[in-house]
């Protein structure tokens, strides 16, 4: 599978992608520091799973996700946020993330969301 | 005294365990209030108190609720929260507060709540525990922000600077955590380790 992960932190996405290389050794990953980013990189790679931060400069999550959707209509989006309020997650549901999941994600986390997917 | 800073890996590492722990604070205040808030990405400094009091001078309102909670273990310091007058007056009104005691009453309550919350899991977060002391609140003109003594105590401090804000409610108030030398060296290097774990 190919993943994109866009936070503006580098610590969330390093943390991020552990979990990811925990679960799927040979998973192909992408990275980008805000919403704008990733959606230069959905233009030119073949990704299948977004996993988006909400709080970010540039471009946010709320902002970013629909244009994900609009720019690859069958994309799984998946928000991983410190948002936990759930309008937020009420929110993000609506405008067609398919989970949105409590920063950070342990490798345990990440397992139980790869299995959903399959 | 020499002084401190924190490198660009740092600064993000810090700035991101903030983003966690003001995601908990904001959830669980958001339903005290029955509300939603905005989150804003923390402002992380290490500055000369001086510079903080300077920068206080700069706050927009007439006069401000200002209320703190000391914590203590290996991070020790203080978490203080502003929120100016019209902020505590919307907070009254949604509320239903009646009396002025009712308002500092639900201040108190707002801000032990949001402050323990945020610094518990920033302490969870960098794998250690705090405890806390009760929270005091006080009422301060504009003018006097900068002679008060809870700053004077502090000579380098690292201010973690966020703003909560629900909007609806037009209720916003910004929260510092303020902390001394040793508890700035001992962060430094729990996110150092945090960081070499991960590479």
């Amino acid at each position: 599978m190919t993943y994109l992960v866009t936070d503006d932190s580098k610590l969330a996405r390093l943390s991020l992608i552990k979990s990811l290389k925990t679960c799927e050794e040979d998973a192909e990953i992408f990275q980008a520091e805000n919403g704008e980013v990733a959606l230069e990189i959905l233009k030119k790679e073949a990704i299948d799973i977004v996993f988006l931060d909400l709080t970010m400069p540039v471009m946010d999550g709320y902002t970013t996700l629909p244009l994900l959707i609009e720019t690859k209509e069958n994309i799984k989006v998946i928000i991983v946020s410190a948002d936990v309020q759930e309008q937020a997650k009420l929110k993000v549901l609506k405008l067609g993330a398919i989970k949105h999941v409590q920063k950070p994600i342990s490798p345990e986390k990440m397992k139980n969301i790869l299995e959903a997917l399959q | 005294m020499s002084k401190l800073t924190l490198t660009e890996d740092e600064q993000d590492a810090l700035q991101e365990l903030m983003n966690v722990a003001y995601g908990d604070a904001t959830a669980v205040v958001a339903e005290m209030l029955d509300a939603f808030a905005t989150l804003s990405i923390p402002n992380i400094r290490i500055i000369e108190t001086s510079t903080l009091l300077e920068e206080l001078k700069g706050l927009k309102g007439e006069s401000y609720f200002f209320s703190t909670q000391a914590f203590n273990g290996m991070f020790s310091g203080e978490s203080a929260f502003f929120i100016n007058e019209e902020s505590a007056n919307n907070l009254a009104k949604h509320l239903e507060c009646k009396t002025t005691e009712d308002l500092d009453d639900a201040i108190l309550e707002l801000t032990n709540i949001l402050t323990s919350t945020l610094t518990t899991r920033l302490a969870k977060e960098m794998n250690t525990e705090i405890k806390f002391s009760l929270p005091s609140i006080s009422k301060l003109p504009h003018g006097e922000i900068r002679t008060n003594k809870t700053l004077q105590d502090y000579t380098q401090v690292i201010v973690i600077d966020t703003e909560i804000n629900f909007e609806d409610q037009k209720i916003n108030g910004e929260i510092f955590i303020l902390t001394k030398d040793g508890s700035i060296k001992w962060l430094k290097n729990q996110l150092n380790s945090i960081l070499e774990a991960l590479m």
